[in-house]
């Protein structure tokens, strides 16, 4: 059984240092818009989310945080950096629960890959 | 059998008490139903455990609870390549705290096998309360990683309920003693009872 137990932390170390053998995709971290650190990539289309209002997520619009685009204060401002992955989580996740919770067309919340594989949608 | 179904039962019911047809899509939620599954047969061990226990029965059940486990985390490991970044430094903590549970349920259930058992414990009264208290550790940070996650338990109430279900298996012992020695499932069965509960799970979800 240790024999077992130690391959199995093997196979899967060696899966988290060189990725999946079976998945078509991997992301890669990098430092997307200029971030301190090395970030996921993420895909966002605002042509799927033209029913939302704007300020839902462009905060700034009506609390006057900031201006541009939303990495401008997230990934640069030392602030909000550390909550930049909780934020976006959040954000994502709980608006999208919310709309299937209410039975609203706004896609379920979805695995990882659906969101952290890099775009260049608009 | 009974006892397996019931457990099984409580820890899938809590999912549904809001929200009960939302999922992420058919791959994550069959993932995530295996981890569900691991866990009920975790809790399982732990409340048929007592003095008159078939020590056979609850190792090669256990072996069937880290098979379980196992196929949660490389279902999501292979499968959806963005995971494995989650297992990183840096990663969230309910991630940290669901490797730690799996590292616990290794130790666990290696260092309770002869001869390792005799080389780490020197009598039999001292490894039943380390084995013990590796359970309780073990069902804690699995707990934690299910519930600081968020998936399926997105209130919180279910998180409430879902702790507390952990808490009375883990601290409950002279509560659920009483209920007398239960005929441990066979690991046929429990691992016929996961595919059932984790196939329910991933349909009521995911159908139209």
């Amino acid at each position: 059984m240790k024999v077992v137990f130690a391959a199995i932390i093997l196979a899967g170390a060696l899966v988290v240092a060189f990725g999946s053998p079976v998945a078509n995709e991997q992301p890669v971290r990098d430092f997307y818009y200029d971030a301190p650190d090395r970030i996921l990539p993420m895909s966002f289309a605002h042509q799927d989310h033209v029913p939302v209002n704007c300020v839902d997520c462009h905060h700034n619009y009506v609390d006057d945080t900031g201006g541009g685009l939303c990495m401008n204060c997230h990934v640069t401002d030392q602030s909000v950096w550390p909550l930049f992955e909780q934020q976006f989580h959040d954000l994502c996740r709980t608006c999208h629960e919310e709309k299937a919770a209410l039975g609203e067309d706004g896609g379920p919340p979805r695995q990882c890959m659906a969101c952290h594989l890099g775009d260049d949608l608009p | 059998m009974k006892a397996l179904i019931a457990t099984f039962l409580a820890v899938f019911l809590i999912t549904f008490l809001a929200a009960p047809a939302m999922g992420g899509g058919w791959y994550w939620d069959a993932g995530n139903a295996l981890g569900f599954a691991a866990f009920a047969g975790l809790l399982y061990l732990t409340i048929t455990s007592s003095r008159r226990l078939d020590v056979r029965a609850h190792q090669v059940l256990g072996y069937g609870v880290l098979f379980v486990t196992t196929a949660h985390i490389f279902w999501f490991m292979l499968g959806d390549a963005a995971v494995i970044e989650f297992m990183k430094f840096g990663a969230p903590d309910y991630m940290w705290h669901g490797i730690v549970s799996f590292l616990l349920l290794g130790v666990l259930i290696t260092v309770a096998l002869v001869p390792d058992r005799f080389r780490v414990h020197s009598d039999y009264p001292a490894f039943k309360y380390w084995h013990r208290l590796l359970a309780i550790f073990t069902i804690g940070t699995a707990t934690y990683h299910i519930v600081a996650s968020h998936f399926y338990l997105g209130t919180w109430y279910q998180g409430a309920l879902f702790a507390l279900l952990a808490i009375a298996v883990a601290f409950g012992r002279p509560w659920w003693i009483r209920l007398g020695q239960l005929r441990l499932a066979h690991i046929g069965a429990y691992l016929a009872v996961s595919a059932a509960f984790a196939a329910a799970f991933t349909a009521i979800r995911n159908l139209p």
